[in-house]
């Protein structure tokens, strides 16, 4: 009992430990210099930029990226929902279509840092609204038990043959990459032809998966042939040893989608001035090299980043040709109008 | 000066606040279900797909299947096992013992991505609904054996020699396994409810449910009335099986948890049905436990030169854990303290009371049930349109801390009310004769004796938090996540290595917590 009662007079001694964490922890969402970045770039290749920045200029970073299943879009939508209080500095955006949505809803603060003037010009906003840097593209994966080499899909529109039935698998085009490349597809094919390549698709039984992290597993996995996904996540594939070969499909076609990252600053976020640091920190060459040699294996953009052997460089790429500006109005009506019904009807 | 007395004849106030308490605790989730509910006449149309999203309505369908067969799958292994544990003895029974309640210890998507990398290297491909199956059967089985153990030990030990006068070793098992029947039914039904609301294995192995369309749907398009109205047609699928089952089981519960005195079984040494007992439940923990662990190694050993891949993978995995680790305990803490303190003063106020008792189990096991979404959501809600003043309350660790407690906070309150019955009403006459306050009384007789009981309630409710994704997902301030939505937040795209050395040492975490608990408590006891 003595011990118990011991127990007991120790147990308001515990409280103003618990009482200091809880207070720490309110000065998480405020004016107290720290950077509050929203990113919907992979966590494990976003976090290592941040934290060399802590460790170079002192400024803590918190960062809150999103979870694979609502890539892109869950930020986006939480940005848009606290547009008249803001919580972050930075969104540092997978891709531009996002900015470029935020910049119409008037969200985005413009922004002219000295390190983007060596970046390519059509990468970023004239407006100086977001900038974009590093990309990635999106690319055809095989699992090369189940394809031969010879029989590797060329374009997205191998999707649909026979062969694939069944086999074919994309993530859910309401979110990421996917979405973006929905929008892009409407605006280069046209609408009809876009509508007619997802419901044939569907009709070829492709299947819809939550998220291009789970392409590439299932893949692997032999569980589907042939995905679309990212070259970051190919490129964690191959590192794996996975039996999966890797295509930058419509090659002197339509073209292959490249997706630059890309950096904006909310307005009115509580600590602009460390956001103007941390967005001018991103915009250096040195992050390019960095996101080039990790895992991500992003495409420098810039010239005179040297690009890793096992990388192809985007000189030798064959782009997609899309204004990321113009997508933005697409994305939005695709997402509340005939995606959504498709994914609906299809997952 | 309140008298002692007050706790036994405490009158109407204990009705009233133990009303107020299990308000309180459903409170955050009425902002969300008001939304829900005015938002219906807005839409004016029968079909189900407008209201809560076709995607939702398949995806609620996976997820009653699902529920279903982890109830069977549950029921079917857990109540015989428990069973055999509880009254025969053979080598490596605790350990046995041990191992299978393990499960219920770590969050389930670590046991889907043991499944899901298991067959990625070795065998069949393991998704959809079987996947899903398997993956939350672990922890499910270890609730239904938690019962059935409990209830077998409940015999009494003149109750089990009369058996086995009778009629043997059969008509112990058979007269064993009908008297746990009904708590293991209930315990695998509360196994199969909370798979309803669990996100994390459906994303991992490609299954649509109910608990991750809610989330997913939130974040395409930030609506809180379509949330609601999602979380509230869970909901009544929850109650439908929820009620009755709370209705027909708080009585014989309120009566189990009340303690007696009586003579346990002593656990009986039989070769034939314990070395039988001992294979059946080598295998489940072979099949449960051990094949998912392989499977969380086997990235790393397979990796190409595995032993910088591990040595990086480790490092990795190290600094998430010194990264997340102060706001994972900060959350797991204060999740407990809040849950303890509210189900301490829930169990003063309902006292002696046996048909307040019984309406406090029940309710618990109602509220238990629900979504958790529904109470995150709920506060998401209130702090998306409060002003800037409440942000410290709202947007900060407490409303994780209080979004966890109260979601675990039936939990605590079981243990506690089982606590409070090894406690004498003679005590407290003696206190008033004595003419000692109330409040002394309480803190000076009352909690020492309730305080192992609090103690371990705070572990399991701070295992529990720890291990709830969706709740730390919807509320956590900016650069506060915890250790398990770290791991839930890189899985999809980390190398594989990564991803199991995370999920590997998470378990490593929670096993060395438990031992070095349970080793205190033991010395703390002697």
């Amino acid at each position: 009992m003595r011990t118990r009662g011991n127990l007991i007079a120790g147990v308001p001694a515990l409280l103003p430990a618990l009482l200091a964490c809880f207070l720490t922890g309110c000065s998480g969402s405020g004016r107290d210099g720290a950077v509050v970045v929203y990113t919907s770039v992979d966590d494990v290749f976003a976090r290592p930029i941040a934290r060399r920045f802590t460790e170079d200029t002192g400024i803590e970073v918190r960062l809150v990226p999103d979870t694979e299943e609502t890539k892109s879009t869950g930020l986006l939508n939480r940005l848009i929902a606290e547009k008249n209080r803001p919580v972050a500095d930075v969104f540092w955006s997978g891709d531009p279509v996002r900015a470029a949505v935020l910049k119409r809803k008037g969200i985005l603060a413009p922004h002219h840092p000295q390190q983007a003037k060596d970046l390519p010009k059509h990468f970023s906003d004239p407006d100086g609204y977001w900038t974009g840097f590093s990309a990635r593209a999106r690319v055809l994966i095989y699992n090369r038990t189940l394809v031969p080499q010879a029989e590797e899909p060329k374009s997205v529109m191998d999707l649909l043959d026979s062969r694939f039935q069944g086999k074919a698998c994309i993530a859910n085009p309401l979110f990421g990459t996917t979405s973006m490349h929905a929008a892009a597809l409407f605006a280069v094919l046209g609408e009809e032809k876009a509508r007619a390549f997802f419901e044939r698709f569907a009709a070829n039984e492709g299947k819809v998966l939550s998220s291009n992290g789970e392409v590439r597993r299932r893949v692997a996995a032999g569980e589907f042939a042939v995905g679309i996904t990212d070259t970051d996540d190919a490129n964690v594939a191959r590192l794996d040893g996975k039996p999966i070969g890797v295509v930058f499909p419509d090659v002197g076609g339509i073209g292959t989608l490249i997706i630059p990252n890309c950096v904006v600053m909310i307005a009115g976020g509580p600590n602009a001035d460390a956001a103007r640091h941390f967005i001018d920190y991103l915009l250096r060459p040195e992050t390019e090299k960095a996101l080039a040699e990790c895992d991500a294996a992003q495409i420098p953009v810039r010239r005179g980043v040297p690009t890793p052997t096992s990388m192809i460089p985007l000189e030798k790429l064959d782009p997609m040709e899309v204004d990321y500006d113009a997508l933005a109005p697409i994305l939005e009506e695709l997402s509340e109008g005939y995606l959504k019904k498709w994914v609906d009807r299809n997952r | 000066m309140p008298s002692p007395l007050l706790l036994e004849r405490p009158g109407r106030w204990s009705q009233g606040a133990a009303a107020v308490l299990l308000l309180l605790v459903a409170l955050p989730a009425a902002p969300l279900l008001w939304s829900a509910l005015s938002s219906l006449g807005e839409l004016g149309s029968s079909d189900s797909g407008v209201f809560v999203g076709r995607a939702f309505a398949v995806a609620l369908l996976n997820s009653a299947v699902v529920a279903l067969l982890v109830a069977a799958l549950s029921l079917l292994l857990g109540l015989p096992a428990g069973v055999c544990l509880a009254l025969y003895n053979f080598p490596g029974r605790r350990v046995l013992f041990a191992l299978l309640v393990f499960p219920l210890l770590v969050p389930s998507f670590l046991w889907a991505i043991g499944w899901s990398s298991l067959s990625a290297h070795v065998g069949p491909a393991i998704s959809g609904v079987s996947g899903c199956v398997i993956a939350f059967t672990s922890p499910a089985v270890a609730l239904s054996l938690l019962a059935s153990y409990a209830a077998t030990q409940a015999l009494t030990a003149s109750q089990v020699d009369s058996a086995r006068i009778a009629g043997g070793e059969r008509t112990v098992i058979a007269q064993a396994c009908r008297h746990a029947a009904i708590p293991t039914l209930l315990a695998a039904s509360l196994a199969g409810v909370l798979t309803l609301q669990d996100p994390g294995p459906g994303q991992i192995l490609g299954l649509k449910t109910a608990a991750s369309e809610i989330l997913t749907s939130f974040s395409a398009l930030f609506d809180f009335a379509l949330a609601g109205r999602q979380c509230a047609a869970l909901t009544l699928l929850v109650l439908v099986i929820t009620v009755p089952l709370a209705c027909f089981s708080a009585p014989r519960i309120a009566h189990q948890i009340l303690a007696r005195q009586t003579g346990k079984p002593r656990p009986h040494t039989h070769r034939g049905v314990a070395s039988l007992a001992a294979l059946g439940i080598g295998l489940m923990v072979l099949i449960s436990v051990f094949l998912p662990l392989l499977g969380l190694t086997l990235p790393t050993l397979r990796a190409p030169e595995f032993l910088r891949a591990w040595q990086r993978a480790l490092e990795r995995a190290l600094e998430e854990v010194a990264r997340t680790g102060t706001d994972t305990l900060v959350y797991a803490a204060g999740a407990a303290v809040i849950s303890v303190t509210l189900s301490l003063l829930l169990v003063l106020s309902v006292g002696r009371d046996p048909r307040l008792r019984i309406a406090v189990v029940a309710a618990c096991f109602i509220l238990f049930s629900l979504p958790s979404a529904l109470s995150a959501l709920g506060i998401l809600q209130i702090a998306a349109e409060a002003p800037a003043w409440a942000d410290p309350l709202l947007r900060s660790p407490i409303a994780v801390c209080g979004a966890l407690g109260l979601r675990f906070f039936p939990v605590a309150t079981l243990l506690s009310l089982r606590a409070w019955g090894s406690t004498s009403s003679s005590w407290t006459m003696a206190a008033a004769v004595h003419g000692v306050s109330a409040g002394k009384y309480v803190w000076k007789v009352i909690l020492p004796v309730l305080l192992p009981s609090l103690v371990v309630s705070a572990l399991l409710v701070s295992l529990l938090a720890t291990a709830d994704v969706g709740t730390v997902l919807l509320l956590h301030p900016p650069g506060r996540s915890s250790l398990p939505l770290a791991i839930f937040t890189v899985m999809a795209n980390a190398r594989e290595s990564l991803v199991a050395t995370l999920c590997l040492l998470y378990a490593a975490i929670a096993v060395g917590l438990l031992i070095a608990a349970e080793t205190v408590l033991r010395r703390k006891a002697t």
